[in-house]
């Protein structure tokens, strides 16, 4: 299961949400979806925003029917930093030195 | 009163340069005034000397003279300033042959026709030379480099100039552009430590470009004995390409002390016992995705999925949690099993992209599956490859001499990375199946294609690695078949 598709960051909600409280979430989203509400079509993981879809609202709230599946989700969305609302920062990369070699009389 | 002044300038400016190709000290910069000197005085000789001729109308002579001369001393530097970059390959394959770059001329010559071929044209007036050029050395090897890196690609060039470590026919001319171009490429690239390696090993002789470029690399890299910024700066002097060069020596000048960045933490090194070993887990997990992936990142994430995943208190919250949802039995033990599988998948991909291996003594749920996918599918890789490339000798048509060498240096390059990355374990694994293939490969090499410098290489790098694996039958092999003299254009090598 990859972590970004975790049900319960799919759905935006804690991992000791109640099955009704994940249907009603699931309903509401599916709704706003529909409707193209903005704040609909993205979620928060860890490792920055991603893009919601209709399929992967109806995916996590099936995968969060199953008692087993939703074991391994809540065993990643418990123990999982908090939601960034960025992507987080990649470090800076090393200074180019791009065309040295042909400065230097070689090529490419 | 010219003649006897000249051959003995030019023999001094000879010993000057071979004893710089020798030296990597700070008489290095002596030799190279020296020859420059001794360089300088020639040419004023044969001013003189022409100016004699033409006063006593015999200009004809005095041009021919200055052929004969002057092309010597000023070859390279003609070759090096105008005809390379002019694209003159002819020209610069004519004036390499005069510059008296050693006892077999043609082989820097083709190089310095290499080094300026723009057009298909040109690189096939190369090859054509080349090819007939029998058999393969380390001339050939380093014009096919330098023809793929006129094309663009300058990997093949990279590893095609790196394998000539391996050749006995040593052209001290051709090993200086060799060591050239792979320390521009180092340099281009920011690869310091290599570089700073290759000097350290002394594997190629020493232009001033190759001298200045390392003496920068040494800075960088923290190396006790990098030379100081007064040092630096004379290097730079000798140097050609002053201007390009300049803001290197500046920052390596401001460089001090231990080179930046982390010191690696050691994989090998137990984890402290963590209190939350789960979210530590999946923490490091989640890092891969912020940060460049390195041997202790991937030691230290394995560490802390089998830490995770061992733990007592990981299996009590899954046991209970299980029991609370209703989930079926044995669902607590399935799902570490589970997300044991999930992470191993997930770290053999990021392992497999950034070529490492799994960490050495790695033994949980995540790093013995890891070590185990890791070893398998480079093992399945490296014996696929070697198989088909022993299979090379049954086929009808047989490939040009340079066509076995890049097959050779392709497979001796995915052997060194995945070796690197799986360690001696799996070094001792696949060793056997290289062992069988190269060494058929190697005597056909030698008896049916009588490419002996190729053939000498397989067998001592097999030697090397017999030696590395402690395979006695392999080393025994390897010594008797390392001990014959390799036919070179230089005369019998004697390794």
């Amino acid at each position: 299961m990859k972590i970004l598709d975790n049900p319960f960051f799919v759905l935006g909600l804690p991992a000791e949400a109640s099955r009704i409280e994940i249907e009603r979430e699931a309903q509401k989203l599916l709704g706003m979806l529909e409707l193209g509400f903005a704040e609909a079509a993205s979620y928060a993981t860890p490792l920055g925003p991603k893009l919601r879809t209709a399929e992967m609202v109806r995916a996590a709230v099936a995968a969060l029917r199953d008692p087993y599946q939703r074991l391994v989700a809540e065993l990643w969305a418990r123990h999982a930093p908090p939601p960034r609302p960025e992507p987080p920062q990649r470090p800076a990369p090393l200074p180019s030195r791009d065309g040295l070699r042909r400065a230097l009389g070689w090529r490419p | 009163m010219y003649v006897l002044p000249y051959v003995v300038l030019q023999w001094l400016r000879q010993a000057a340069i071979n004893a710089r190709r020798r030296d990597r000290t700070a008489r290095y910069l002596l030799w190279s005034v020296l020859a420059g000197i001794a360089g300088g005085v020639m040419l004023v000789l044969v001013a003189a000397f022409v100016a004699l001729l033409w006063s006593v109308s015999l200009w004809w002579l005095g041009l021919a003279m200055i052929a004969v001369l002057v092309v010597p001393v000023i070859g390279s530097a003609l070759v090096r300033w105008v005809l390379v970059p002019a694209g003159a390959h002819r020209l610069a394959y004519r004036v390499a042959m005069f510059s008296r770059p050693g006892p077999d001329p043609a082989a820097f010559a083709l190089c310095a026709a290499a080094w300026a071929s723009r057009s298909g044209t040109a690189v096939a007036w190369v090859e054509a030379r080349r090819d007939a050029r029998r058999p393969l050395g380390d001339a050939e090897i380093a014009a096919t480099a330098l023809l793929a890196a006129g094309r663009g690609d300058a990997q093949t060039a990279r590893e095609l100039l790196r394998s000539l470590a391996m050749i006995v026919e040593d052209h001290a001319a051709v090993r200086e552009l060799a060591g050239e171009w792979l320390a521009c490429d180092a340099a281009e690239r920011g690869a310091w430590p290599e570089l700073a390696e290759h000097a350290a090993a002394a594997r190629w002789p020493a232009t001033p470009l190759t001298f200045l470029l390392e003496g920068i690399a040494a800075r960088h890299t923290g190396d006790p004995a990098a030379p100081s910024s007064r040092e630096l700066w004379a290097r730079w002097l000798v140097a050609p390409r002053r201007r390009a060069t300049r803001p290197l020596v500046v920052e390596a000048a401001a460089v001090t002390g231990a080179p930046a960045g982390h010191a690696p933490a050691d994989p090998a090194a137990p984890a402290a016992a963590d209190p939350t070993p789960l979210p530590c887990a999946v923490a490091a997990h989640l890092a891969f995705d912020a940060e460049p992936v390195t041997a202790a990142s991937l030691a230290s994430a394995v560490t802390a999925w089998d830490t995770a995943l061992g733990d007592d208190a990981t299996r009590a919250w899954l046991a209970r949690r299980a029991n609370e949802l209703d989930a079926p039995p044995g669902a607590a033990a399935r799902a570490i099993q589970d997300v044991a599988g999930a992470v191993t998948d997930d770290l053999a991909r990021i392992a497999e992209a950034a070529r490492l291996g799994a960490p050495p003594g790695a033994r949980g749920p995540v790093g013995g599956n890891l070590a185990r996918r890791l070893r398998h599918g480079r093992l399945d890789a490296l014996e696929a490859a070697f198989s088909r490339w022993a299979d090379r000798r049954h086929d009808r048509t047989p490939h040009p001499s340079i066509d076995e060498w890049r097959e050779f240096v392709a497979l001796w390059t995915a052997y060194g990375a995945a070796v690197a990355a799986g360690g001696l374990e799996l070094r001792r694994l696949a060793f056997p199946n290289a062992f069988t293939k190269g060494s058929h490969m190697a005597a056909w090499l030698w008896n049916k294609r009588e490419e002996y410098a190729l053939s000498h290489a397989i067998s001592k790098w097999l030697l090397d690695e017999a030696l590395a694996v402690g395979d006695t039958e392999a080393i025994e092999l390897g010594h008797r078949n390392c001990a014959l003299a390799v036919p070179t254009r230089l005369g019998h090598v004697s390794p």
